[in-house]
């Protein structure tokens, strides 16, 4: 009995070690990989709201009804704005690639000209969507391998356990030399990220609150990028996320797109 | 019949939100904008080119796999009296359901990757009332379409009758400053089943490939000059497209061979037709940091007459500042067999989300072709634009 005693304290001890092992041996990618393939369903709807908000608190905003739908490691995505009246009609069609150095396909359809317009795939991604502090490449999503990424440490975050991890992009004409984000370890979310100017100085911090569960699928509710130099900033609520809903694939093509919502 | 489109355009204009997002319930969209420009001239005798206000209302009904849209203008114009009143722009109802959508009314078809440039995109005519000094949609004209799709994900074949056609609104009163003279234009064909418009395209969407082919009976909308007298004639149009993102490019190329064209003939006897070629090759380069950059160039051969060869391009930059909220823009058109331009340069302001502000130059100039007549029609020009 003692003996069976001692050996399953053994075995716990060892199998505690393993584990401690384990996650030391996480690597910033591990960890990356982990927070990409979080479960977010096979299709996706959402309405974002896009407050812009200047130094002197005056506010702009910008509405968005969109669907997405995940075709194995690709994305397909369709996105009409539905406020101010001036941009109201307007429609985004994204094919994101997930492979490493094919470009997404993009159409954008503008409602005053009647007319769809193939755009290009890779440059956007490195610009701000539609004034705000976001860039596309925020927006969308990014392969892993686009940055290097190195596990800092872990440490507590508003209450949550977080790894820090530190991501480097691989191209140089990123906009930002470096990130590192305050990943939640509960739900494999980033809650907190810094982006480093191209001269190591802090450009950028996306703050993300309101992460909540919506269909046993972990859903940011909230984010907040403030531009640290110019004081601009711009929150993002998600209003009446959904996921797993029916959706036709005829959603996604350019002649819905021209049809509008 | 006026009075009650009237009505219901002002019903119209009082915002209200998308009702009710159940599918098999009526579902009702409004916009538009109210928007006063005002244009002077840069030189003797410093007049007023333009100076209108209109409100235009869009509405959108919707139930189950139909809907309606109609798009009008209620406008007051100063300067060209005639125009002021109510305009009925787009008005047509659709069914859509599974992979066909069929559309029927007035609409406007706009079809080609070219900017601003007409190659395969001759279905809906342009309004020269004020040259080329309106917006893009406004210079459209809607015809009175069918048009029936089919769509697949990577294609769409879309055949289009129009029943009676419309053609080029040319301003031939000479007390507009925009007028291209007081020339005689003949009676536009009978409205018979014998000219009529009809044709179709083939488009495809690819991974890193969109093209498209296109074939349409239809006339020379524009009217040409033959023994002193604007005329029509039927011609057909094969033409094909192509867009190519490559990196921070986007490369288009747009063909089109018109087939009898009616050609332009100073002596007495019949209309001369030929066939005409048509090439477009264009690159939009948008290279970062808000900058996007666009240059065009159309050359159209003529196997007539000792060959005529001309050439027609564009160019376009445009810069997005202070998030967004302004945008410096310039246009040109350049002819490049005679050496005109037109150029407009433009800054758009918006001071909310609402109202934007805008003001440009418009700048003409040459001694021979399109520009010509206007070389002393250079203007500043101010707009303001409250949309809802």
């Amino acid at each position: 009995m003692k003996k069976i005693v001692l050996f399953a304290a053994l075995f716990s001890i060892i199998n505690c070690q393993l584990s401690i092992c384990q996650a030391q041996q996480l690597t910033g990618r591990d960890i990356v990989q982990k927070v990409k393939n979080r479960p977010d369903g096979d299709t996706r709807y959402n309405e974002l709201e896009l407050t812009l908000m200047k130094k002197n608190g005056t506010t702009r905003q910008r509405k968005i009804t969109m669907w997405a739908v995940d075709e194995g490691k690709d994305t397909k995505k369709i996105m009409f704005f539905t406020y101010p009246g001036d941009v109201k009609g307007t429609g985004f069609l994204t094919y994101d690639y997930d492979q490493v150095g094919k470009e997404d396909d993009k159409w954008l359809y503008l409602p005053a000209m009647k007319k769809t317009r193939r755009i290009s795939g890779s440059s956007s991604k490195t610009d701000y969507f539609m004034g705000t502090d976001f860039t596309y490449d925020d927006m969308g999503s990014r392969n892993v391998d686009e940055d290097t990424h190195k596990l800092l440490r872990e440490e507590m975050k508003d209450g949550h356990k977080c790894w820090v991890v530190e991501s480097v992009p691989v191209d140089k004409r990123e906009i930002y030399s470096r990130k590192v984000s305050w990943i939640r370890q509960d739900c494999l979310t980033a809650i907190y990220v810094e982006y480093y100017d191209k001269l190591n100085k802090l450009h950028r911090v996306l703050t993300i609150s309101n992460v909540k569960e919506v269909q046993g699928f972990w859903t940011v509710h909230k984010m907040e990028m403030k531009n640290v130099q110019t004081e601009h900033s711009t929150i993002i609520t998600v209003k009446n996320p959904k996921y797993n809903i029916k959706v036709d694939k005829n959603l996604f093509t350019v002649a819905k797109l021209e049809k509008g919502l | 019949m006026k009075r009650i489109l009237l009505v219901a355009l002002l019903g119209c204009l009082i915002p209200r939100p998308v009702t009710a997002q159940d599918e098999d319930s009526l579902r009702v969209g409004v916009k538009g904008f109210l928007d006063t420009y005002h244009a002077l001239r840069t030189e003797e005798p410093y007049d007023w080119m333009s100076s209108r206000t209109r409100v235009r209302g869009e509405v959108t009904l919707e139930k189950g796999d139909a809907g309606a849209f109609v798009s009008a203008n209620l406008m007051y114009n100063a300067t060209l009296k005639d125009l002021t009143g109510f305009q009925l722009r787009e008005a047509y109802g659709w069914w859509s359901h599974g992979h066909w959508d069929l559309r029927a009314g007035r609409q406007i078809i706009v079809w080609g990757v070219a900017d601003g440039l007409r190659l395969t995109d001759i279905i809906s005519p342009m309004d020269y009332t004020e040259f080329l000094a309106q917006d893009y949609d406004d210079i459209r004209i809607p015809v009175g379409a069918m048009r029936l799709r089919y769509s697949r994900n990577k294609w769409c074949l879309e055949a289009v009758a129009v029943p009676v056609p419309s053609f080029f609104e040319l301003p031939t009163d000479t007390t507009n400053p925009w007028s291209v003279g007081p020339i005689p234009i003949e009676v536009e064909p009978q409205h018979k089943l014998g000219n009529m418009e009809y044709g179709g395209r083939l488009s495809f969407f690819l991974s890193g490939v969109d093209f498209s082919f296109s074939a349409f009976r239809t006339w020379n909308k524009m009217p040409v000059l033959c023994s002193g007298m604007g005329i029509y004639r039927p011609m057909t149009m094969l033409g094909a497209d192509i867009s190519v993102p490559v990196g921070q490019f986007v490369i288009r190329g747009e063909a089109a061979e018109y087939l009898d064209e009616a050609q332009t003939f100073m002596g007495a006897g019949e209309v001369p037709t030929a066939n005409s070629t048509n090439v477009l090759v264009g690159l939009d380069w948008y290279a970062g940091n808000d900058w996007s950059l666009s240059v065009q160039y159309a050359h159209k051969y003529v196997a007539w007459d000792g060959q005529r060869n001309t050439g027609l391009a564009t160019f376009r930059v445009s810069k997005e500042l202070l998030n967004n909220t302004l945008t410096l823009q310039d246009f040109a058109y350049i002819d490049v067999t005679n050496g005109g331009t037109y150029n407009r340069l433009s800054a758009d302001y918006a001071i909310n989300d609402q109202l934007h502000a805008q003001m440009g130059y418009d700048w003409f100039h040459g001694d021979k072709g399109s520009f010509a007549i206007y070389k002393h029609n250079s203007e500043v020009w101010v707009k303001l634009k409250y949309s809802f």
